[in-house]
């Protein structure tokens, strides 16, 4: 290739797809390598900050691995007078894309899907009945999108809760499992989920015992749902820790 | 360090950085109640025997009290509830707030104060320029972005609540109203704690500075009228300024509108102080602020380095002489 320059790249989508094949067969075989050098239940390491950024009532920055996300809570303040009354308070949710999030230059943009998960995922936790009349907004950015975005956007958003002060049952933290063949694969990045046979994430409340939102896509048998169920759960619980000493030694300066 | 995380970026070299650990270190080592800091969902320990009133920022979980926000748990007698440090403003009726008008309704000013919804000034509850007390036509409502306009910072007091829970304000006072000429800082609303007096003229610097309860402070060049005047008293000056701006409308316009620079000077270091305060998580009290103002000037810190690591640390350290002199004092 290298001495014969190719004036026209055509061959190029081709062989992306042929490497994709082969990477799916690959991850099909009981035994491979993960990118990282993790093992299969082992997630991410998780940086979480609260207070990134100034304006917002609450705010937080979570990395995981090479995804990279800011959260910036604003409110309680008043609904739009568009709005109907209601009695209970209203959470307004929004995941955001920058033009640089991946490897491929794009247009940064709402993301209408993940928005609506966010809200699913968090309104069960906020005890909206404190804040009649008014409007939590809830504005997720992601800065890197390297994999698993929405359950640390979710994780990362209870977070930026609890710190704008705002009235929760418990604190959320979400996690995903893929599942490739016979393996299940916790916490995946952007290259194993463009592969995978199907995917869970549990979104929890660990101290209550409560989920608040499950999804599940591609194919499964009862037995790996529920394999995978305990393994998130389980991940779910100790990741929750990790944003509870995040408070805490926000709180304690 | 959350807080300085938020406000100030420190480039502090070693020693300082040693200096103000220890001097905050104590300051914690002193605080009587050592704050028990809790994160969501955390139970609160509680006696059962005792019967016990489940306050704000509580939620309960199988008969034990968890709580629900990141705060310091508070015990007065049977009530147990969080205190949040990061949330927003809870009025109370008769707190005097600072407020930014937003919007203009019919008869009525919306305001921005830091409370969770916007708070509303009606035309009716605030005296008019010109001092008579009347019924409010429509001319006057038409006029009422004479009065004050969007954008405008506004001094004013919690008159109630309405039945919705909507906030009303009055500003029923010549004290009351408009602020021009100085600077508006927002600080976190507990650091205000609610005193006898919020509004303070600074003598020695010309400044008033007026520390509204939402957290909202207000430094400005000092007006006269201001203050314990009563209200007759204000009508006559009021006829006076008229008079003598139909003498010589334009020097007196002039002469208005020009702060002088040593003023000038004045609010910024007043304003810089409280801004230092509220970074270190001190409250703000007007004894503080004209401490800190002093030591600034005596030290002869410039006031841009107000802000800067040196002072910091220097205040924090002042702060910890103060608390123990205090507690010699009682002992």
């Amino acid at each position: 290739m290298a001495t014969n320059p190719s004036t026209y790249a055509l061959s190029q989508s081709s062989e992306s797809k042929q490497r994709l094949q082969q990477r799916r067969r690959l991850f099909q075989e009981t035994d491979w390598t993960r990118s990282d050098g993790r093992s299969f239940h082992q997630c991410r390491p998780a940086f979480l900050r609260t207070g990134a950024t100034n304006a917002a009532s609450g705010s937080a920055y979570a990395e995981f691995g090479v995804t990279k996300v800011i959260v910036s809570v604003f409110g309680p303040r008043e609904s739009k007078k568009a709005m109907m009354y209601s009695g209970t308070g209203r959470l307004n949710c929004n995941v955001s894309y920058t033009t640089f999030s991946t490897p491929v230059r794009g247009q940064g943009s709402d993301h209408k899907e993940y928005s609506s998960m966010l809200h699913k995922a968090l309104e069960g936790a906020i005890i909206l009945e404190t804040f009649p009349k008014t409007t939590v907004d809830v504005f997720a950015l992601v800065l890197e999108s390297g994999g698993g975005d929405l359950p640390v956007i979710i994780t990362c958003a209870s977070l930026a809760l609890a710190d704008a002060g705002i009235m929760m049952y418990d604190l959320v933290a979400s996690v995903s499992v893929s599942c490739f063949g016979r393996n299940l694969v916790i916490d995946p990045t952007s290259e194993e989920e463009a592969c995978q046979d199907g995917a869970l994430m549990i979104t929890c409340m660990p101290a209550r015992n409560e989920v608040t939102q499950l999804t599940l896509t591609g194919e499964w048998t009862t037995a790996k749902i529920n394999e995978a169920m305990e393994l998130c759960l389980d991940a779910c619980s100790k990741l929750a820790e990790v944003v509870r000493s995040c408070l805490k030694e926000a709180a304690s300066g | 360090m959350s807080t300085m995380l938020r406000e100030l970026r420190l480039s502090l070299n070693q020693t300082q950085r040693v200096r103000l650990q220890s001097a905050l270190q104590r300051l914690q080592d002193m605080a009587s109640l050592a704050s028990a800091v809790t994160v969501v969902a955390d139970t609160v320990p509680v006696n059962h025997e005792d019967s016990i009133l489940k306050g704000h920022g509580t939620s309960d979980l199988n008969g034990e009290v968890v709580a629900a926000l990141c705060g310091v748990v508070e015990r007065v007698n049977k009530l147990v509830y969080v205190r949040s440090q990061r949330a927003r403003y809870k009025p109370e009726v008769g707190d005097i707030i600072v407020g930014r008008v937003i919007e203009i309704a019919p008869k009525r000013w919306r305001l921005e104060i830091n409370f969770s919804q916007d708070a509303v000034l009606m035309l009716s509850s605030m005296n008019l320029p010109d001092g008579i007390q009347r019924r409010r036509t429509a001319v006057d409502e038409l006029n009422m972005r004479s009065i004050f306009e969007e954008n405008d910072v506004i001094c004013a007091e919690v008159r109630g609540f309405q039945h919705d829970g909507s906030l009303h304000l009055q500003a029923r006072s010549q004290k009351y109203g408009k602020l021009e000429r100085g600077m508006l800082l927002t600080v976190p609303a507990y650091l205000v704690k609610r005193q006898k007096q919020h509004f303070h003229h600074l003598e020695n610097y010309g400044v008033d500075l007026i520390l509204g309860c939402n957290g909202f402070i207000w430094v400005g060049e000092h007006v006269n009228s201001n203050g314990e005047n009563d209200m007759m008293v204000d009508q006559e000056k009021r006829e006076d300024v008229v008079n003598k701006s139909e003498v010589g409308q334009a020097t007196y316009e002039v002469r208005e509108r020009i702060t002088p620079l040593e003023i000038r000077k004045h609010v910024c270091r007043v304003a810089n102080s409280a801004r230092l305060l509220s970074a270190l998580g001190f409250s703000l009290t007007v004894e503080v602020i004209v401490d800190t103002v002093e030591a600034s000037i005596s030290s002869n810190t410039d006031i841009k380095d107000i802000l800067a690591a040196e002072f910091y640390v220097q205040t924090a350290e002042r702060e910890v002489q103060r608390r123990v002199s205090l507690t010699r004092r009682k002992g």
